[in-house]
C-alpha cells in the first residue's frame, strides 16, 4: 500500500480523496494555487505545496510542477480527481515514468477512449451498441449520402471532440455542407484534429450510465447505472439512481455492454460507460467512457454499498478486488443535487464572492460533499460548484421528499446558487414520472415554465433584512461574515467594488 | 425610518420592545424573539417567521422558508435600467477579460465580438448593440473585472 498520495485537483473532491487516504492510513499531500490558499483541501491534507498563479495552466494543469511536487514530497502516487489532468494519457504516462503511481487507468486505456471514432469503431467490434452512423468519411458526398442513410436529424461531431465543441445538429440536406465545414473549423481550432463522424441524432433522449469497476488482475464488474438526464448544456444539474426507466432486463442488457466495452480497452480502476437511452424504444447506444472518477460517484456508493474511492486506491496498489458482480444489489434510491454558483435568473451566469452564510443541511441519509464554508472565497477561476447534496433513502418518492427537505435547510449567502432552479424541477410532474430528457431543461426554460417570475420581495423578507442593522449589532455575534465598516449607520449606500 | 430595498420602501420604527412596520399601506407589528449568528425569529403579527440573514455593504441576503433572495439598499431614487449607460457596455458576470478584439476608434457592427469574458470556465463574447465606433476602453486583457463593470464605450 502507498505511504503517501498527492492529490492533483482541488475543491471538493480533493476533500473526498483526503478523506480515504486517511481512513486507509494513507498521508496526504495537496496541491493549491494562489487563489486556492485558504481552501479546506489545502488545510485538510498533510502537507500543501503552492503550485503557481490562480490560472489553472500555471497550477492545477502544469504537469512539471505536479511531478515535481510529487517527488519533493515522496508521495508514492498521484489520484487526479476528475476535470484537470484526470483524463489525460500523456499525463498518467508522464506520472508513471517518474516512478509514480497513476490512480487510475493505464495511460493506453484512456487514449483508446480518448478518440470518439476510434473507440466507437473498437466499440462495434465488441459488440456494444452504438449509435447508427458512420466514421472516417471525408468529402460532402459521402457525408450526404450517409446522413441520407442514416435519416434526418444527424448528428456531426468532432472525432477528438467533447464538451458539445465541434458538434452540430443537422435537420435537412440543406444544411449539411455548412454544418460540416463550421464544425470542421471549431474541431481544428479545439482539438487539432478536424476529423468528424455523423451519427443519428437523437432528440428526446435519455443520459444513461454505469459505472464499471476493475483490477489489474482481469477482474471487473459494473455497480449499476445512474441516471444524468437533467442537465443544461451538457452540465449536469441532478442525477439519481436507480433509473425509473430501466427494466431488470435492459439494466442486466446494459450492465453487459457496459462491462464488454471496459474489457475491449483491458480497463482497470473506476470508469463510467456512457449510454443515449431511447425510452419509446427502450433501446441504448454507447456514447463515449469516462475514464476517471465521476461527479455524481457518491449516489453509486450509496446505493452499491462501497466506497470507490478507497478502492480506487487499493486497486492501484496492485490490490484483487475480492467482489464478483453476483455481490452487488441496488439498495434503495439516491439522488444527488449540485449546488452551482449561479444565477438562474442571470442566465445561469457565474456568480462570484465571499460566502457569508453557508450551512449545509444535516439528517438521516443526507450527506454533502463540499469544498467551501463560511468565509470561503468563490472565485472565477475554478468551476461552480459549492457542493453536492446526496440523499439516500428507501426509494425514489422519499429520495424525492428527502432531497426536497434538504435543499430547503441548505442556506447560502454571499453568492447566488441554483437551489431553487433545483426544487422548481424537483417538484415538477415530468421530474416525478422520470420523463426528463436530455433537453428537457433548456425546453422548459424557454417556455419559462421553470423560472418563477420576477417577484417583488415580499413583506417579511425586508422586514428581515431591514433589522439585521439593528438587531444584530448589539448582539454578541455578528453575522457569521460582515464587511459592513460601520454596522451603526443604517443608512450606508457604499458601493462595493472588491476584486 | 424609511428604508429602501430596490425599488421598494419600507417603514419600521421602535414601539416598546417591538417594532411596527409599514409597507404598501400594510402595518404589522413585529417582535424579535432571537437574533444571533445571523440568524434571526420573529413574531409579525403572531405569526413565527425564522429567517436567515446577512449583510455586506448594501447587499442583504435573507433566507425565509428556504428560499433565498438578495435585497441592496438604495439612497431611495427609483433604480433606471442599469444596462443602457449611454453606448456603454457592461460585464454580464464577474470574471476576466480574455482578450479585447477591438481597439479605440474601431468602427463596429452590430453584433461584432469586441471582447470575449471567461468564469468558472464558460466564456462569453461581449457583442456590440448596433453599428457605431469605440470610444473608450475600460479594460485590457486578463484584467478581472466585476459584475456590470463598464467594459467598452461606444458612439454612434
Amino acid at each position: 500500500m502507498f505511504n503517501k498520495i498527492l492529490i492533483a485537483n482541488r475543491g471538493e473532491i480533493a476533500i473526498r480523496i483526503i478523506r480515504a487516504c486517511r481512513e486507509l492510513g494513507i498521508k496526504t499531500v495537496a496541491v493549491y494555487s494562489s487563489a486556492d490558499q485558504h481552501a479546506q483541501h489545502v488545510q485538510l491534507a498533510d502537507e500543501a505545496i503552492l503550485l503557481g498563479d490562480a490560472a489553472p495552466k500555471e497550477s492545477y494543469l502544469n504537469v512539471d510542477k505536479l511531478i515535481r511536487a510529487a517527488l519533493d514530497s515522496k508521495a508514492d502516487a498521484i489520484h487526479p480527481g476528475y476535470g484537470f489532468l484526470s483524463e489525460n494519457a500523456s499525463f498518467a504516462g508522464t506520472v508513471e515514468s517518474a516512478g509514480l503511481t497513476f490512480i487510475g487507468p493505464s495511460a493506453d486505456s484512456i487514449r483508446a477512449m480518448g478518440d470518439k471514432a476510434e473507440s466507437k469503431i473498437l466499440m462495434k467490434q465488441s459488440g456494444v451498441p452504438t449509435v447508427p452512423g458512420f466514421e472516417g468519411l471525408t468529402s460532402d458526398e459521402d457525408f450526404k449520402k450517409a446522413a441520407k442513410e442514416i435519416g434526418y436529424p444527424v448528428l456531426i461531431k468532432a472525432s477528438a471532440g467533447g464538451g458539445g465543441k465541434g458538434m452540430r445538429v443537422v435537420n435537412a440536406e440543406s444544411e449539411l455542407s455548412e454544418a460540416i465545414e463550421s464544425a470542421r473549423r471549431e474541431a481544428l481550432n479545439s482539438f487539432g484534429d478536424e476529423n468528424l463522424l455523423i451519427e443519428k441524432y437523437l432528440a428526446d433522449a435519455h443520459h444513461v450510465e454505469f459505472q464499471v469497476f476493475g483490477d489489474k488482475h482481469g477482474n471487473l464488474v459494473h455497480l449499476f447505472e445512474r441516471e444524468c438526464s437533467v442537465q443544461r448544456r451538457h452540465q449536469k444539474i441532478i442525477e439519481e439512481t436507480p433509473s425509473p426507466l430501466l427494466t431488470p432486463e435492459i439494466r442486466a442488457k446494459m450492465g453487459e455492454a457496459a462491462v464488454a466495452a471496459a474489457k475491449a480497452v483491458n480497463y482497470y480502476n473506476a470508469g463510467t460507460i456512457e449510454f443515449i437511452f431511447d425510452p419509446i424504444l427502450s433501446s441504448f447506444y454507447f456514447l463515449e467512457m469516462n475514464t476517471r472518477l465521476q461527479v455524481e460517484h457518491p449516489i453509486t456508493e450509496l446505493t452499491a454499498g462501497i466506497d470507490l474511492v478507497q478502492w480506487q486506491i487499493r486497486i492501484a496498489a496492485g490490490e484483487k478486488f475480492p467482489f464478483t458482480q453476483s455481490d452487488f444489489h441496488q439498495h434503495g434510491h439516491a439522488i444527488e443535487c449540485r449546488v452551482y454558483a449561479e444565477d438562474p435568473s442571470n442566465g445561469f451566469l457565474p456568480s462570484t464572492g465571499r460566502l457569508l452564510q453557508f450551512l449545509e443541511p444535516r439528517g438521516p441519509g443526507i450527506r454533502v460533499d463540499s469544498g467551501f464554508k463560511a468565509g470561503s472565497d468563490v472565485t472565477h477561476f475554478y468551476d461552480p460548484l459549492l457542493a453536492k447534496l446526496i440523499v439516500h433513502a428507501e426509494n425514489r418518492d422519499a429520495a424525492i421528499q428527502r432531497m426536497q427537505a434538504a435543499l430547503h435547510e441548505f442556506i447560502v449567502h454571499g453568492v447566488v446558487t441554483n437551489i431553487d432552479f433545483m426544487q422548481a424541477v424537483l417538484k415538477h410532474e415530468d421530474f416525478a414520472q422520470g420523463k426528463v430528457s436530455t433537453r428537457w431543461v433548456e425546453k422548459n426554460l424557454e417556455l419559462g415554465s421553470l423560472l418563477p417570475e420576477q417577484q417583488v420581495p415580499a413583506f417579511e423578507n425586508l422586514i428581515a433584512a431591514a433589522l439585521a442593522d439593528v438587531v444584530f449589532v448589539g448582539a454578541k455575534a455578528q453575522p457569521a461574515v460582515s464587511n459592513e465598516t460601520d454596522p451603526f449607520n443604517p443608512w450606508k449606500q457604499t458601493k462595493n467594488y472588491r476584486n | 425610518m424609511k428604508i429602501n430595498f430596490d425599488t421598494q420602501t419600507l417603514e419600521i420604527n421602535p414601539s416598546g420592545d417591538n417594532y411596527v412596520a409599514t409597507m404598501d399601506g400594510k402595518t404589522v407589528s413585529v417582535q424579535v424573539i432571537r437574533a444571533e449568528d445571523g440568524r434571526m425569529d420573529l413574531l409579525i403579527d403572531g405569526q413565527r417567521v425564522n429567517a436567515h440573514v446577512s449583510s455586506d455593504m448594501a447587499k442583504r441576503w435573507v433566507t425565509i422558508n428556504g428560499q433565498t433572495i438578495m435585497l441592496t439598499k438604495t439612497s431611495g431614487a427609483k433604480q433606471g435600467v442599469r444596462h443602457d449607460h449611454a453606448g456603454g457596455l457592461i460585464a454580464p458576470m464577474p470574471g476576466q477579460v480574455r482578450s479585447v478584439a477591438v481597439g479605440v476608434g474601431d468602427i463596429v457592427k452590430k453584433g461584432q465580438t469586441l471582447l470575449t469574458m471567461e468564469a468558472m470556465k464558460m466564456e462569453i463574447r461581449i457583442q456590440a448593440l448596433k453599428d457605431g465606433t469605440v470610444k473608450t476602453l475600460h479594460v485590457s486583457q486578463g484584467q478581472t473585472v466585476e459584475r456590470e463593470q463598464i467594459l467598452i464605450e461606444m458612439e454612434d
